[in-house]
């Protein structure tokens, strides 16, 4: 309760709450506005802003010279092996889709189903399941050449995925400019993209040949003798590998070459494999005629393959009409890959 | 001057078959920045191609940076950094990736070329939009990614086809700029293709002007504007009559209401003006040279060419 001052006595104002301007008053940075005409509570509150300009990072343009050694040919060529390859599992290097990606690590782990069941019955120890699934020269045929569903359905698919925008992207991004402004060469350019899709078709397809080669022979604990027995088969399926992802490849880099799409190549290849191997197929189906099947790319290269690995022979013709069908397919296909490629500009497409 | 030559051409030929793409071209381009013009067909592209070592020549000889372009045409774009007119990047790629994928098909070894990566980005503006896919920068950030990408292996000679195309009046700014530095604090060589003229003007020092595969002018920009170097006069009271007198004198007359534009033809000119006026009984209120600019020039080669044209853009806007 406050004290009643009696009349007479000296009038000592109280100081206010909001007194700040008293030269005792510690500078707080905050100063309040006071009107030269008036003083009412709503002012006496308010306080002083200033506009303040917003505050912007410093950006200083200096010039780095670098003083360092640039790298031979190889280095450069093993660049753009490396951007394509490593694009499938990594980041920072060629963007392949998020389909293609997963459809390739479905087709590995899809293709050792042998190698899984050969595993399996191999350490369950049943005999007949396993004279199904184990090594033989058939299976081995099978795991490369066998049409469904490892050529009808997985690796012409993963051709097309990876050959679509391979080159055509280039023309159609101008990043062909890219490469050939600097010191990359029409073959080098074109050697380094065939050699990225056939590598990764080679995984796919080698890869798992050799995870169900030797999964066998660590399983049923194969001696030297079973080993040098069927190594030569082996390498004969390792080839034929070699010889069918390289079919694909040129057929659909060929196509790549002369688009400026991703869907025009990848439909193209499959389109090609299927067209052709339906058309041989309806005229041996009506005439009995199996040489149809030298345009066929999946058959002329299957047939090379029955004769390389020493299959059975479904074909009727010699099988090395095959062969020239196959050398042709990829001479030609790989004459307008050449030539499509040398016509890529770097200036203007 | 001859030390410092970055490209030299001696009878320079490029046939397609009956279309002579470049007509013996006798071309010396300085170290700095060099503008190079010329209106559809001239040729441009077709030189570009010739110096970068893509393209064989028909006949005649030709150095870039020492580098014959016949054989060392690998040597020769080691050297060169080249910045293309169009998209030329992977949108699907951050923009620092792209960038050191550019200086790994250089021959950089990957970890040098992602730290020489940042460094370009940061220079040509875009160090903090680095990590950004390509497919979402604007035209100025994707030209600027492209300027990094050239840059990165610290090039002798960048090669900058139409820099600042599609940008706007800031960006545009920027990108010159950064051109202007990497000349004259980084010592680099530029050859700048462009249908603007005040870009070229602010960049260049020096023009290359091809006319259908020949060599229509060459040098320092000053010394071309010297052949179309004018006095202008203001004049008050008898302007006609002054025209008609300084044509009689022999002297090249261009007149806009009271203002004239009179052919530069020796310091005798300014006498010869004022002692004309003095006799018409004309004041000459002001007189000064024109400062003429690239475009003017331009329009002056042209038009000795047998083109009529009113401003580059006819000939260039398309190019």
């Amino acid at each position: 309760m406050s004290e009643i001052k009696s009349p007479g006595e000296p009038f000592e104002p109280e100081p206010t709450k909001n007194e700040t301007f008293g030269s005792e008053t510690p500078v707080t940075g905050q100063t309040k506005m006071q009107a030269a005409w008036s003083s009412d509570v709503e002012n006496a509150e308010s306080t002083a802003q200033v506009a303040s300009m917003p505050t912007g990072q410093i950006f200083q343009q200096i010039y780095q010279p670098w003083n360092g050694t640039l790298n031979p040919r190889w280095m450069r060529n093993w660049a753009i092996l490396r951007h394509h390859v490593l694009g499938i599992v990594s980041k920072g290097h060629r963007p392949w889709n998020v389909p293609t990606k997963l459809f390739i690590f479905f087709v590995v782990i899809a293709s050792m189903t042998d190698a899984a069941m050969a595993l399996l019955f191999g350490m369950i120890g049943d005999t007949t399941l396993y004279d199904i699934w184990g090594v033989n020269r058939d299976n081995m045929y099978g795991h490369v050449m066998g049409f469904f569903p490892r050529n009808i359905l997985w690796y012409p698919i993963i051709a097309a995925l990876l050959v679509g925008g391979m080159i055509s992207e280039d023309r159609a991004n101008g990043t062909s400019a890219m490469y050939f402004s600097r010191p990359i060469n029409r073959f080098d350019y074109a050697a380094m993209k065939f050699l990225s899709v056939g590598l990764i078709l080679f995984f796919v397809i080698n890869g798992t040949l050799a995870v169900y080669y030797f999964v066998d022979i660590l399983v049923m604990g194969k001696g030297w003798s079973w080993i040098i027995d069927t190594f030569p088969m082996f390498m004969a399926t390792f080839l034929c590998g070699i010889i069918l992802s390289f079919t694909y490849t040129s057929i659909g880099l060929a196509l790549s070459s002369v688009s400026r799409g991703r869907f025009f190549p990848a439909i193209g290849l499959i389109a090609i494999l299927m067209g052709t191997k339906s058309m041989a197929a309806i005229i041996d189906g009506l005439f009995d005629k199996s040489v149809l099947y030298v345009i066929s790319p999946y058959d002329a290269v299957a047939h090379v393959c029955q004769a390389l690995i020493g299959t059975e022979m479904t074909y009727d013709h010699p099988w090395v009409w095959s062969l020239i069908s196959v050398v042709v397919m990829n001479g030609l296909a790989l004459y307008l890959l050449a030539n499509r490629v040398s016509s890529l500009e770097v200036t203007r497409e | 001057m001859v030390g410092d030559l970055v490209i030299e051409s001696t009878a320079l030929t490029k046939a397609y078959g009956p279309h002579v793409a470049l007509d013996s071209l006798d071309i010396e381009i300085h170290q700095g920045a060099t503008g190079l013009l010329g209106p559809n067909g001239a040729g441009k592209s077709t030189f570009l191609k010739t110096i970068l070592g893509l393209i064989q020549v028909t006949s005649g000889d030709g150095k870039v940076l020492g580098h014959d372009i016949r054989t060392q045409g690998d040597q020769i774009r080691q050297k060169i950094g080249y910045m293309p007119e169009y998209d030329a990047l992977n949108p699907g790629m951050d923009a620092i990736h792209q960038v050191r994928y550019s200086g790994e098909l250089m021959g950089m070894n990957p970890s040098i070329a992602l730290q020489r990566a940042h460094q370009s980005l940061e220079y040509v503006g875009l160090g903090e939009q680095r990590y950004r896919q390509v497919s979402t920068f604007s035209t100025g950030m994707k030209q600027a990614t492209k300027l990094a990408c050239a840059l990165i292996h610290d090039p002798a000679l960048i090669i900058a086809d139409e820099p600042s195309n599609g940008l706007d009046a800031f960006t545009r700014n920027f990108m010159l700029n950064t051109l202007n530095t990497t000349v004259k604090n980084g010592g680099r060589s530029v050859l700048m293709a462009s249908h603007l003229m005040d870009d070229v003007e602010r960049v260049c020092d020096n023009i290359v002007l091809l006319h259908k595969g020949k060599l229509a002018a060459q040098g320092k920009i000053e010394d071309l504007k010297a052949i179309d170097r004018e006095v202008e006069i203001h004049v008050w009271g008898s302007a006609t009559k002054m025209e008609e007198t300084l044509s009689d004198r022999g002297l090249r007359v261009r007149r806009e209401g009271r203002v004239m534009r009179i052919g530069h033809s020796g310091d005798e000119t300014y006498d010869l003006i004022l002692q004309t006026a003095a006799d018409v009984g004309s004041q000459v209120r002001r007189m000064h040279d024109y400062e003429a600019s690239l475009e003017d020039l331009f329009l002056v080669i042209m038009e000795r060419l047998g083109h009529d044209v009113k401003s580059s853009e006819d000939l260039l806007g398309g190019a």
